[in-house]
């Protein structure tokens, strides 16, 4: 069979799969609810071509995989698509995943790379989106201190800050951006950025280290 | 404990993470180095600072048709997807799958795999002689054969070219050249001509100013 054929028929087969909504799954897996498998489980029956499977993936890390890629490119549109990319492209080559690490692991390093990639692509191009910052900051034991500490000099509104901030991380490298993001905003740990980001541990410190260097030079207003 | 190994294990320090003995020795120099202690807390309050954009969250109902629209898009690259296409999402798909540092190391492996194999084939083939045809059944098997291999052997020698022929004097006067017909040698070939001998006369267009008219 020529090569040509052999894709078509294979992403013919994925393209099945994907327009499957899960409702459509045959009638005796109706009385699973995958929702509360394993991932183990759920990737070795979205390799059997059970896409409702691959479902229950997307929607139990749709929000982290958000927020990771929304912090490092401080802009919701490009965020949304690289999420829906990553998750296309992990179902796409969900049966060359053989469980080494995580599924968490794998799709967070496909999210992580793709952003990075993305990022270098649009270096001259920031725009940010602002105007999200839900409710909760307002009662944030460190926003309420921060703002506690407002002198004449430097009034600090919640927009404000917010810019700063994604100004200041935007001025990272692509790979110090992700470290902060990961380990300071989303709390993950070094070992589990190492894994994400393939590289050692003391890799991971060093980054983050030089960063937050960087950032205590941008953000002296605020420290 | 220096300076700058305490600056290193700040993070560590406000997570709770060094064991006890490293965490005792990294407290006492921060209450010896003032410029360290200043540092950690700039550490901390830089940390804090940071972890309010957890609070930058899109609606809560942004996310409702995050399903449909990943089914949609799924769709449609599947639709639209031709030979090309497909052989680029997929070498795309393997880059972003697999770090940038995982194609380095088989680029340059592969670049290895090379070099060793000229080194190889460049060590076998000894100079002045072709390469890897020796004996008769190499001969067969190759491709290539030599002149020596298909042409018949000569007929004659040089010796005995020369005792058939007159000497060159007898011939042609001295100072002129001399061509003989390869005829003469005994090869039923095409004619050809041997330039035994060219006398030297430099041509030159100038007007030589020995000659008067």
């Amino acid at each position: 069979m020529k090569l040509s054929q052999k894709l078509k028929l294979g992403f013919a087969a994925q393209g099945e799969a994907a327009r499957r909504p899960a409702h459509a799954a045959p009638p005796e897996e109706h009385t699973i609810d995958l929702r509360h498998e394993d991932d183990e489980t759920l990737v070795t029956r979205a390799q059997r071509g059970e896409a409702a499977a691959f479902d229950v993936l997307v929607e139990r890390y749709k929000e982290r995989l958000y927020a990771t890629v929304y912090h490092m490119t401080s802009n919701h549109e490009d965020a949304n698509d690289l999420v829906q990319e990553t998750f296309i492209k992990a179902y796409k080559s969900l049966n060359g995943f053989r469980g080494r690490s995580s599924f968490y692991t794998w799709v967070y390093r496909i999210a992580v790379n793709r952003t990075i990639n993305f990022l270098k692509r649009r270096r001259n191009r920031n725009q940010y989106s602002l105007d999200d910052a839900d409710s909760g900051i307002q009662t944030d034991p460190d926003f309420v201190e921060l703002m506690s500490h407002v002198t004449p000099r430097r009034e600090v509104g919640l927009n404000e800050l917010q810019q700063r901030l994604n100004e200041a991380l935007q001025k990272l490298s692509e790979p110090h951006r992700a470290v902060v993001t990961m380990h300071d905003v989303q709390g993950m740990t070094h070992a589990d950025i190492a894994k994400v980001m393939k590289c050692s541990e003391g890799t991971v410190r060093s980054r983050l280290f030089y960063a937050r260097q960087q950032l205590q030079a941008l953000l002296s207003d605020y420290l | 404990m220096n300076c700058s190994k305490a600056q290193r294990l700040f993070d560590d320090l406000s997570r709770d993470r060094l064991p006890e003995q490293l965490s005792r020795e990294l407290r006492q120099h921060l209450d010896d180095c003032t410029d360290c202690r200043v540092m950690e807390q700039r550490a901390a309050r830089l940390q804090r600072l940071l972890a309010l954009k957890r609070h930058e969250q899109p609606a809560p109902e942004y996310f409702h048709n995050f399903l449909n629209e990943f089914h949609n898009r799924l769709a449609e690259t599947t639709e639209r997807v031709g030979v090309w296409e497909g052989i680029i999402a997929r070498m795309e798909n393997a880059l972003t799958v697999k770090p940038g540092h995982t194609w380095r190391y088989g680029f340059a492996g592969a670049m290895a795999t090379v070099l060793a194999i000229g080194t190889v084939w460049m060590g076998v083939r000894q100079p002045g002689q072709p390469a890897a045809v020796t004996g008769p059944s190499a001969a067969a098997r190759s491709p290539l054969t030599f002149a020596s291999d298909v042409l018949p052997a000569p007929q004659s020698t040089p010796k005995s070219i020369a005792a058939t022929l007159p000497a060159p004097s007898e011939i042609v006067p001295a100072g002129s050249v001399l061509i003989m017909p390869a005829t003469s040698r005994a090869e039923p070939s095409t004619p050809r001509y041997m330039l035994d001998h060219i006398a030297i006369t430099p041509a030159s267009y100038e007007v030589a100013t020995s000659v008067h008219f």
